[in-house]
């Protein structure tokens, strides 16, 4: 099955140029029009930020009652990902992406492996044992990252003004990486825009 | 069971005929059953080929179902576990290592392992960039580059058509936990697959792959050719009702009964079907001895049933035959009787045939015997007698033999059965036909009828044989019979011919024993009498002679003649005595002597005596007063009840005064006794008619007659007058006559007068008339008055 995915902009509100930062706030529909809950939006400018980047959820990538938690975590590139286990029974993590391949063999309760991404990209995570445990970290180089909210909206702050790409990322989408980029434009006043993922 | 008595015996020739005879009720009865039963045998060997038809069809219907049926759990189960193989390799860490590197080789002699390991043809993984890694033909390869994960019934299998062949293609995804790529089975659906498929089914079906073309026809796999619509309606209808309704298709093997699977492909459309079918002739096959089974046996059951009616019919009709048989022979009169066996209605039939038989036979002896007997004797009759009497006749000649006939009659029976009654006359007939049985041991009695009995003897007699016979019965009957209670005094006159001479046929021979009766009758009765030839001419003159007395009385050849009777006391004509004369118109004259006789024997003297009384009457009623007119009477006229009625008619009509007719009667008509005679005189001389006693002193003359009535006169016969002048003795008659007339007071005429001697003798001795020649001989009734008036009236 071929599938296509086409992104459509509804509406883009040119706004003159501010010096001050602007907010963008992206709406992300699945294929069948619902709102795409989990998906990361990220926007890249043109102007890398100074690292460190930091996010306010953290890198620990939980096991707790053999699920991983969070099911997507958002993690600057370079930085250390922990892996604990809370669970009574051992896991063995692995990825085989490309931004990451690492296997983490068995390791138990309260026991903490730990793992530094390097490289940009999502990273699917699996346990070798537990088949229906499946998680994705996404390693980033811009602060500009979040994921949708159950109503598939996305708010990002302090956005400089300017052109930008702008990045969805899920792993229903049938594209390199899962990933799909556009350009945009953020006004001084903000930037509003909803995306529609398409596809057979 | 009734047979004729006298059954032909049929033939063999009309047997076979006789079977297709629709005529025969046998036939018929044989045929209407065997007619029926091969109906019925028709219908149920339609309803067996009907029932044995729907019952291999169901049979096949429900295998290829089942066989549908099975053909799915068995790919169900083979999808199954293929996709556990697939799925077991695509969850291997090793694998997933191996995909997620890309690891081509490594891949590759996985994929060979599970090939291998699964037991199927071709084995491929595609990873996520529809890279194939694995052995298989290129249009396989290009075929499931790109696969989804799942298929649109949402199953991990699916059946694809490619140009290398139809596959059944397994997926199983490579989960890292995303999806990297995907386990792929291709099994090819060939001729190994559909052979295996076969040996599944219990019944010996054949399964073929259908694929659907560019061009949108359904072909079979191993079959490629044009499309076919009826193919492509069936495999359309199979899949619009999602499969399982077999139905009748025409394939290559022949009329077929046909299932096509729908399989589910890539897309919501199947690629391909599954046809199963199993010829029609196969599905019947295995009925075929059940259905020579019943063809045979409904063949033993007609020829059962054609014999069975056959036996039946010829029991129902052979009874039947025979009594139409035996009718027929009835009817054409010969005697028929049925043998009776059993008591069903038939033999009944036959028992009441007999009985209408035996009396239908019965009446006809009874009726024969009426015919030819005599109800009244029991003895033979007319009919039968002449019948013998023929047959006597035929057989005479040629044996030198003869044929008597005596014919007997009684003497006096009419007597019998007017004074004694009809049935004491009936009696004595009895009796004497008893009587002359009894006589008669070597002849054939026979009664002709009234008191007339005839007798034939046949054979090498003489005429003594007859003569004795004859006699014999002549003495027999000369004593008086006794019936009932009265004795009465018979006899029989017999006359007797002898044939052939005497006739050379049965009536002729009759009719000659005939004459010799009349004239033993005419010779007194009692006696017998032969046969003479002369006889017979006689008779002949007499019959002629009668019937010209009949033609003369009807044409008026008869007229009267009269001679004067001369009153010698008044010496003038007193009386004529009417004569009659009759003219024939070929003979001339005809003498009353020849045919008076004649006419009293017929009868016809009756008739006769009355045209005579009123012609008399009438000529002399113009005649002067003082004339009468005398008229003979004969006994037979006399003895007629109805004579003096006559004489009152003739004087009535013709005005005569009764004292003018002068009837003369001979004393014959005292013969048959006085006292009726003595009644009519008495009548006679009331009415004032004057009698005469003629002839006198002739014949068995009695002077008692004179005593009993008084005559107004007597005529003396010719015989004494013709002497009388010479004769001293004739002369002493005549006059003792004429003296006792005178004291009697009674005139007397003498008759035959002729010369002068004997007139002057005659009035010497006090006669009273004359009357002869001397006078006048007789005259026409025209000349009578001229007699009158003449001088020959005072020539005395």
């Amino acid at each position: 099955m071929l599938i296509r995915v086409l992104f459509s902009v509804l509406t883009l509100a040119l706004a003159p140029v501010a010096a001050h930062a602007a907010t963008a706030n992206i709406d992300v529909r699945g294929a069948d029009g619902r709102p795409l809950t989990g998906a990361v939006v990220m926007i890249d400018t043109p102007r890398k930020p100074a690292p460190p980047i930091r996010f306010d959820w953290g890198t620990a990538m939980a096991q707790r009652n053999i699920q991983f938690d969070p099911h997507v975590l958002i993690v600057p590139v370079g930085s250390t990902v922990t892996f604990p286990n809370f669970d009574k029974v051992r896991h063995h993590v692995y990825s085989f992406s490309k931004a990451k391949k690492f296997d983490l063999k068995l390791y138990g309760k309260d026991d903490t492996r730990s793992v530094v991404f390097d490289h940009t990209g999502a990273v699917a995570l699996g346990c070798n044992i537990h088949d229906q445990m499946s998680a994705f970290i996404l390693v980033v180089d811009t602060p500009f990252a979040v994921q949708t909210d159950a109503t598939g909206h996305a708010t990002i702050a302090n956005l400089p003004a300017g052109g930008v790409t702008v990045r969805i990322w899920h792993p229903s989408i049938r594209a390199p990486d899962n990933m799909l980029a556009q350009p945009a434009t953020v006004a001084a006043t903000g930037f509003t825009n909803t995306y529609t993922i398409r596809g057979k | 069971m009734i047979r004729p008595a006298h059954a032909p015996a049929p033939r063999i020739g009309g047997r076979v005929g006789r079977l297709f005879d629709f005529r025969h009720l046998r036939t018929r009865l044989a045929v209407l059953y065997a007619g029926l039963f091969a109906m019925t045998l028709i219908a149920v060997a339609i309803v067996a080929q009907v029932m044995i038809r729907s019952h291999a069809q169901g049979a096949v219907r429900a295998e290829l179902t089942t066989s549908g049926t099975v053909y799915d759990r068995i790919w169900a189960l083979r999808a199954k576990s293929l996709a556990s193989s697939a799925d077991v390799l695509a969850r291997d860490f090793g694998f997933r290592t191996a995909v997620a590197s890309g690891d081509r080789p490594t891949i590759a002699s996985a994929v060979a392992n599970l090939r291998t390991r699964a037991g199927v043809g071709n084995a491929f993984v595609v990873d996520i960039d529809g890279e194939v890694i694995g052995e298989g033909p290129a249009d396989l390869r290009a075929a499931i580059t790109a696969l989804p994960s799942t298929f649109a019934n949402g199953s991990n299998n699916a059946v694809i058509v490619t140009d290398a062949g139809t596959y059944r293609l397994i997926v199983a995804p490579i989960l890292a936990p995303v999806q990297i790529g995907q386990v792929v089975f291709a099994v090819p659906l060939d001729e190994t697959e559909m052979r295996a498929l076969e040996r599944l089914s219990a019944i010996p079906l054949n399964a073929t792959m259908l694929h659907r073309r560019a061009d949108g026809h359904w072909v079979a796999s191993d079959r490629p050719g044009a499309g076919d619509a009826v193919l492509d309606r069936f495999v359309a209808g199979a899949i619009a009702s999602n499969g399982a309704t077999p139905a009748t298709l025409d394939l290559p093997a022949g009329k077929s009964f046909a299932l096509a699977i729908p399989l589910a492909g890539r897309g919501p459309k199947p690629e391909a079907a599954l046809l199963l079918s199993y010829p029609l002739g196969k599905a019947l096959a295995s009925y075929r001895s059940l259905q020579i089974g019943i063809a045979l046996a409904g063949l033993i059951g007609l020829v059962l049933v054609l014999l069975g009616s056959r036996r039946l019919a010829s029991g129902i009709a052979r009874p039947i035959a025979a009594l139409d048989a035996a009718a027929k022979a009835l009817e054409e009169g010969s005697r028929a009787e049925l043998k009776v066996e059993g008591s069903d209605e038939i033999s009944r039939l036959a028992e009441s045939f007999n009985t209408m038989s035996a009396g239908i036979l019965e009446r006809e002896h009874r009726i024969t015997h009426l015919a030819f007997h005599d109800s009244l004797t029991g003895l033979p009759n007319r009919t039968y007698f002449r019948q013998q009497l023929e047959a006597a006749l035929l057989r005479a000649p040629k044996m030198a033999e003869k044929a008597a006939v005596l014919c007997l009659d009684l003497d006096g029976f009419k007597g019998v059965n007017d004074t004694l009654g009809h049935p004491i006359g009936d009696a004595l007939l009895r009796q004497v036909g008893l009587m002359l049985d009894d006589l008669v041991q070597d002849g054939t009695v026979s009664r002709l009828g009234g008191d007339e009995f005839a007798i034939i003897l046949s054979g090498r007699l003489d005429t003594d044989r007859t003569r004795s016979l004859s006699q014999q019965i002549i003495d027999t009957f000369r004593a008086p019979i006794l019936v009932e209670g009265h004795q009465i005094a018979t006899g029989v006159s017999i006359g007797i011919a002898i044939g052939p001479a005497d006739g050379e046929d049965a009536d002729l021979l009759l009719k000659s024993a005939d004459l010799a009766l009349y004239r033993a009758k005419q010779d007194g009765r009692g006696v017998f009498r032969f046969f003479e030839p002369a006889l017979d001419a006689a008779a002949r003159k007499r019959r002629q002679l009668e019937l010209d007395l009949r033609e003369a009385l009807l044409t008026g050849q008869f007229r009267l003649n009269y001679q004067p009777i001369f009153d010698l006391k008044q010496d003038r004509i007193g009386c004529f005595e009417s004569l009659l004369r009759w003219e024939h118109p070929v003979r001339g004259n005809v003498s009353p002597v020849e045919f008076i006789p004649v006419a009293e024997e017929t009868g016809l003297i009756v008739a006769i005596g009355e045209w005579v009384m009123h012609e008399a009457c009438r000529q002399a009623s113009e005649w002067p007063d003082h004339v009468r007119v005398a008229v003979n009477v004969s006994p037979l006229q006399f003895r007629n009840s109805g004579f003096s009625n006559i004489i009152f008619q003739a004087l009535t009509r013709s005005g005569l005064p009764a004292n003018r007719l002068e009837i003369e009667i001979t004393e014959s008509v005292f013969l048959e006794g006085e006292g009726g005679v003595l009644q009519v005189l008495h009548q006679l001389r009331g009415m004032g008619v004057r009698i005469a006693l003629d002839d006198f002193g002739t014949g068995y003359s009695s002077l008692s007659y004179l005593r009993s009535f008084p005559f107004d006169k007597i005529k003396i016969d010719k015989s004494f007058v013709d002497r009388v002048a010479q004769d001293e003795s004739s002369a002493a008659i005549v006059l003792a006559i004429l003296d006792l007339a005178k004291a009697l007071k009674m005139e007397t005429t003498a008759e035959g007068v002729e010369d002068r001697d004997q007139l002057n003798q005659l009035r010497g001795q006090g006669c009273s008339s004359i009357q002869g020649y001397w006078f006048s001989r007789p005259v026409e009734g025209a000349a009578v008055l001229g007699l009158i008036a003449g001088p020959m009236s005072a020539a005395a």
